[in-house]
């Protein structure tokens, strides 16, 4: 018994770290034309923010007003 | 007084109990404290608004694109509120005002208060479906109204209360509120403190018994508390975290064609308790097979609208799903209207084929279709695909030095080339096909009569819509009315077309294939040939395949194959099987609907995630999603009951028949599988 979104906020069943893997095999197989497929930035950001978004989301909402250092590279790097 | 800031939802409803036992009136704020939105920015609920106001400005012949009709409408909204501003403190905009102006605007002359109500409709639909009610929240308010407490919903918005009502109803909850107030009917909002004076004044509630719930730490928090109110704040950091990824999902979507489709996922899933606990076939149904057919569903709908197609026959038994589907999603895709009609068409292969040879005869290519399935070997198999009694043409086969059970497919042990040669003979012999003629004679009519009925004849253009694969349905459809002056101009729309053998387009009789065509090449949608069976047993309607038109006085019936012996009964096992799966592909279908409304993105848009989705879910699936997707039975009446010979076809066993501990422990096999697939279509 599954929900079709887990906690993550991710789609059960096509979470986000199976698309990376499928992304680095693409690298060396041919699979078809994803239009440029999803890039490794993206991949990054977004498995960071399904993995981990919730402690780091907890920590702005309780100490954001401290955290004026993570803002600026936020906001430096635009992710 | 000061304001509590809570971090969970449970903490506060927790506190928010406790709290609530001395007061009189508890009051919600709407957005983002009693519903969340599925979108992180609710602006963005305003483009599809604009789009269908495009569209209705196409109806009336006035050309707008969706942009300027956006851009008009934020400068109306801001004049409103500047306008707003030198007589109140807070700048509000009422929605009814401006969006009449907008419309009046856009339709000139031909505007009237429908539009506005058409308009305003569409906008709250969108709302709607963009809301979700907090699961928590729900239950504690039915806990508060049950103890006798006041509930009164209180939001700074362009809505008038009016609308927020409908926006409540919609989400159940309209029994359990006593007052809506929205900034947009008086202009005193909470931002600026005046709306709780006003609303304690008019409700002669006294702010010592009444307890605010609200997000928003100024208007909400700060403010309530200026005018003695009791206030309570939640910062939900999941809720942060679950929009910052709705946002990242989006704004890499504008750019990087790939994530478009992942958007839309993001969008139609379901959120607090929509998101229950099922099985993990309804997930599936929901996540895979929803969308895919939600996004060929949607390319029907466009085709049907571009090539002025006016009825559109979903065959029989995909077709059932297909049909459900579209009745759910396309109302909401194409709110403008001018869509096609529906109808839900009982044929079958083995219905269509008999009727097929009743004015052309059995063609060599369409006898030749009765020996692609292994498990057809001679003439009897011949027979029975076509609905023709062998003993009939005892004569004609001995003239041809044959049998009824002479084999005559290679497949088979005692195949002899000789023998096809000489059934190819036969099938030119004028007296054999006259016997074929007088023999469907009758199906035929009866097929006709049934197609009468649903108005095949009716219009000039049709759509039949069905899974696929070669298009045989079709093919014998077309032969079968072909000769009528009135056989309308059939447009065959398949989910995949595989094309196994060449199809006889011509300009009354097309073929496509929207997910998968075979004349186009497509590798990753190409992995649809790993595991077709499944895409038909997860659309396949709950009834028993046609086997059969027959004539009767008063028209026709229809005659369906019997489900008691041990055929029927493992369809019917299959059936309540994949009952989640379908349900789930089912329940997509609406928020597919609003997401891909939404978006205003199309098939192209999509068909970079459709791709990844079919080689992530077929060519490279996980050992227990084969063990639970993998179908249980499969009824193919085409195909006959003989074994051919032990060495036909023998190969690589396909990666969803493999067993589940190759699937498990094979590190190569996915590999292997797709190389051999790679190949394959290299090849062809």
């Amino acid at each position: 018994m599954k929900s079709p979104l887990n906690k993550r906020y991710d789609l059960e069943g096509l979470e986000i770290s199976r698309l990376a893997r499928l992304a680095l095999w693409r690298k060396i197989v041919p699979m078809g034309n994803f239009r440029g497929g999803p890039g490794g930035k993206c991949l990054a950001v977004l498995m960071f923010l399904h993995y981990l978004g919730y402690p780091l989301y907890l920590a702005l909402a309780r100490y954001g007003n401290r955290l004026h250092l993570l803002r600026r590279i936020v906001v430096k790097y635009r992710f | 007084m000061d304001f509590t800031t809570y971090y969970s939802l449970a903490s506060m409803v927790k506190a928010g109990r406790r709290k609530a036992s001395d007061k009189d009136v508890i009051s919600f704020d709407l957005f983002d404290t009693l519903f969340i939105r599925r979108i992180h920015n609710p602006d963005l609920v305003k483009l599809p608004v604009a789009r269908y106001i495009t569209e209705l400005a196409e109806q009336h012949d006035r050309h707008w694109h969706w942009r300027k009709v956006q851009q008009l409408r934020d400068d109306i909204e801001r004049r409103h509120r500047a306008e707003t501003g030198t007589k109140f403190i807070d700048h509000e905009a009422c929605y009814p005002l401006f969006m009449h102006e907008l419309l009046e605007e856009i339709f000139q002359n031909s505007y009237d208060e429908v539009l506005l109500e058409k308009v305003t409709d569409y906008e709250l639909a969108m709302e709607n479906s963009m809301l979700v009610p907090r699961r928590m929240l729900v239950d504690w308010i039915k806990e508060l109204a049950g103890a006798g407490k006041k509930i009164f919903i209180i939001s700074d918005m362009y809505l008038p209360s009016t609308h927020l009502r409908q926006v409540i109803k919609y989400a159940g909850l309209g029994e359990w509120i006593d007052e809506v107030i929205s900034s947009a009917d008086s202009f005193l909002a909470k931002a600026s403190g005046k709306a709780y004076p006003m609303i304690a004044e008019k409700y002669s509630v006294l702010p010592s018994a009444w307890l605010h719930v609200g997000d928003n730490p100024i208007s909400d928090g700060l403010r309530a508390g200026e005018n003695g109110i009791e206030a309570m704040i939640i910062h939900d950091p999941r809720e942060d975290q679950r929009k910052s990824i709705v946002k990242r999902y989006y704004n890499y979507g504008v750019n990087e064609p790939f994530w478009r489709g992942r958007i839309l996922q993001q969008l139609m899933a379901p959120l607090e308790s929509e998101n229950g606990k099922n099985s993990v076939l309804y997930s599936e149904g929901y996540n895979f097979l929803g969308p895919l057919i939600g996004v060929f569903i949607q390319q029907v709908a466009r085709f049907c609208r571009e090539k002025k197609i006016t009825k559109v026959f979903f065959l029989s038994r995909e077709g059932w799903t297909f049909k459900r589907y579209w009745e759910k999603a396309v109302p909401h895709l194409f709110p403008a209207g001018d869509l096609p009609e529906i109808d839900y068409l009982y044929v079958s292969r083995m219905a269509l084929a008999g009727a097929s040879c009743a004015y052309q005869g059995l063609t060599k290519i369409n006898a030749g279709i009765a020996f692609l399935p292994t498990g057809n070997r001679d003439f009897r198999d011949v027979c029975r695909i076509f609905s023709l009694r062998p003993e009939a043409f005892t004569s004609h086969l001995a003239k041809f030095n044959l049998k009824a059970d002479t084999c005559l497919s290679p497949a088979h042990e005692g195949y002899d080339p000789e023998s096809r040669k000489n059934f190819d003979e036969l099938l030119e012999d004028a007296s054999f096909q006259e016997e074929v003629k007088r023999q469907t004679q009758e199906p035929s009519l009866a097929m006709q009569r049934y197609f009468a009925q649903a108005g095949m004849f009716d219009h000039k253009n049709v759509a039949l819509v069905d899974i696929g694969w070669l298009g045989t349905i079709q093919r014998f459809l077309f032969e079968a009315i072909a000769h009528r002056p009135d056989c309308p101009t059939c447009f065959g729309l398949l989910f995949g077309a595989t094309r196994g053998i060449s199809y006889p387009e011509s300009e009354k009789n097309i073929l496509k294939g929207i997910m998968y065509d075979r004349n186009c090449f497509d590798l990753a949608a190409s992995t649809l040939f790993y595991a077709q069976d499944i895409f038909e047993e997860a659309c396949r309607a709950p009834h028993p395949t046609l086997n059969g038109y027959k004539l009767t006085e008063e028209g026709f019936e229809l005659t369906f194959r019997q489900t008691d012996d041990a055929i029927g009964q493992a369809e019917l096992e299959q059936d309540g099987y994949f009952v989640p799966l379908q349900q789930g592909i089912i329940d997509s279908a609406e928020r597919f609907a609003a997401a891909a409304a939404f978006l205003g993105y199309h098939f192209d848009d999509w068909k970079p995630w459709i791709n990844y989705l079919f080689v992530s879910k077929l060519a490279f699936p996980r050992a227990k999603e084969v063990a639970k997707i993998r179908h249980r039975h499969h009824l193919d009446d085409f195909h006959g009951s003989k074994n051919p010979r032990s060495n036909f076809g023998k190969g690589l066993v396909p990666l969803w028949s493999q067993p589940q501990p190759q699937l498990k422990f094979n590190p190569f096999l996915r590999m292997r599988c797709f190389f051999s697939h790679l190949r394959r279509r290299i090849n062809e």
